[in-house]
């Protein structure tokens, strides 16, 4: 079954004219609908993982496919959610939602109607006409969502997309995630370096080792959601991956 | 401006014209040589209005800033599109850096010979001078702005399905650099502006306010020529003003980061 989504082969990837060994023969099958976390040390090459699904990097081996099709460059299938937002300042909260249909030469009256419907799923009615810096950090993040979900993609990846927001809000963007997760049924890969956040979001989990990133596990988590982050199962398996990491 | 400001505003220029009227009388008392507010503004009311023969203010006004026009959009035109395509392809700014960084240090004024044997006695002459003193600012500001645009966005851009050079440019590249690019503008339009005065003594048109300060002298008018003086720096004030307003509309975007 994993033949015909995203599938990683044999890839590998070297820095600075082939001195820094950052990605060490990865194999990897992503599902469809599946929500996989990449967990490892900080620097260890995840993000590089995710830029090279995203194509706005280049592997030195191996390849990586999508349904079949090799990936060769950037694409609307694969849509990126950087740490930083990355939103466009001179855009309107609107404006940054649109820009994916925009590109697609999608006509106006539709392209607002899908906004729209996008604005309301990430709770931000009435922010529609918002500058990015007049928003708080959880608020930016939730366009980027949008932003990247109007786009309709195959994948979604994220990259630390939580990282920058403090603990409350950090946690109540995570359940917000699981929702509009299952809500769009989109494939979400997702970079982090936080173990609660990968067992609490995830249905498996990869763990890589430190750079070079080779897959040192795969941890499926099967607790059922909405996650206790309290409840036993969930502590226990926290403390397994967190034995795995170190 | 609320009501202190204005007292502020009326004292400042009482004052400065109080003491050249008095330094007037006091030292040099030539009508010849130099002219007091008491005389200039009469003067200037003069000329507006048309009432001394040969010097007709609101035509030099005119001719002045069609001067200015002619050669700051064309200006505008070539140092914002060769900025753009300078900054975001670094083979064609290594290519171009070395010719702007001989040609800008020559002040535009230096040009005037070679534009009069070039162009003769013209407006053409004059718009010339006006493009080579303001196309630097606007295309140094361009292709900073253009280079100085953070990767992020290009790559949000990318990965959100803007896989075109034309999208990219129009839709991250052309935004991102409208803040640095209006900064030039205004530069440049400050110096288009000085530049209409410096081309104009020279003698390319027989209208416009830089020719009538030369005129005036001729004329041993100084009341004459600073009339004319005050015309360009009001001008020039009003210039700057459309492109603060400018500015401040197209980049609302940005009021949060500056700091007031």
């Amino acid at each position: 079954m994993s033949e015909n989504f995203l599938t990683i082969v044999n890839l590998s990837k070297w820095y600075g004219n082939g001195n820094i060994h950052v990605l060490d023969n990865i194999n990897l099958d992503v599902f469809r609908g599946e929500f996989v976390s990449l967990l490892g040390p900080s620097g260890c090459g995840k993000t590089t993982l995710l830029r090279i699904i995203a194509g706005l990097e280049k592997q030195d081996k191996g390849e990586v496919r999508l349904k079949g099709e090799q990936i060769v460059g950037p694409g609307q299938d694969r849509v990126m959610v950087f740490q930083d937002y990355a939103l466009f300042p001179w855009r309107t909260v609107l404006g940054n939602i649109l820009f994916g249909l925009e590109v697609r030469k999608i006509k106006k009256e539709e392209a607002l109607k899908i906004a729209q419907n996008y604005i309301k799923l990430v709770n931000l009615e009435g922010f529609e006409n918002s500058y990015p810096h007049e928003l708080s950090g959880g608020m930016k993040q939730r366009v980027a969502l949008a932003r990247a979900l109007v786009c309709d993609p195959e994948i979604l990846l994220m990259d630390e997309p939580l990282a920058a927001l403090d603990a409350q809000t950090r946690n109540m963007m995570q359940s917000e995630l699981v929702r509009i997760w299952s809500a769009t049924k989109k494939t979400i890969i997702y970079v982090t370096h936080s173990i609660e956040e990968a067992v609490y979001l995830s249905d498996r989990v990869i763990i890589f080792t430190p750079r070079p990133a080779k897959v040192k596990k795969i941890v499926k988590v099967d607790i059922p959601r909405p996650r206790d982050r309290f409840s036993r199962e969930f502590v226990e398996l926290r403390a397994k991956i967190y034995e795995q990491l170190h | 401006m609320n009501l202190k400001n204005l007292i502020i505003f009326i004292f400042s220029i009482g004052s400065f014209f109080a003491i050249w009227e008095i330094y007037y009388w006091i030292f040099i008392n030539n009508p010849f040589i130099l002219a007091p507010p008491s005389r200039v503004i009469p003067t200037f009311y003069d000329l507006l209005a048309g009432n001394i023969q040969g010097f007709y203010m609101p035509l030099d006004a005119i001719y002045s800033l069609y001067h200015y026009f002619l050669g700051f959009t064309v200006a505008v035109a070539v140092g914002f599109s060769v900025g753009l395509i300078a900054g975001w392809y670094k083979r064609v700014e290594r290519f171009l850096y070395p010719i702007i960084e001989l040609i800008r240090p020559i002040p535009p004024i230096a040009w005037i010979p070679i534009s009069i044997l070039l162009l003769k006695l013209t407006h053409t002459a004059a718009a010339f001078i006006i493009f080579i003193g303001s196309v630097f600012p606007i295309l140094l500001n361009t292709i900073y702005g253009v280079s100085s645009i953070e990767k992020k966005y290009i790559e949000a851009a990318l990965t959100l399905g803007a896989t075109k050079t034309k999208d990219i440019f129009i839709k991250v590249i052309i935004p991102a650099s409208m803040p640095a690019f209006l900064t030039g503008l205004r530069v440049g339009s400050g110096v288009a502006w000085m530049c209409v005065v410096a081309a104009e003594l020279f003698g390319v048109s027989h209208y416009g306010l830089g020719y009538k300060i030369e005129l005036g002298r001729l004329y041993h008018s100084p009341d004459i020529v600073i009339s004319y003086m005050l015309a360009i720096g009001i001008v020039g004030l009003f210039l700057d003003r459309i492109y603060r307003t400018l500015e401040a509309s197209i980049v609302k975007w940005r009021r949060g980061y500056l700091i007031e």
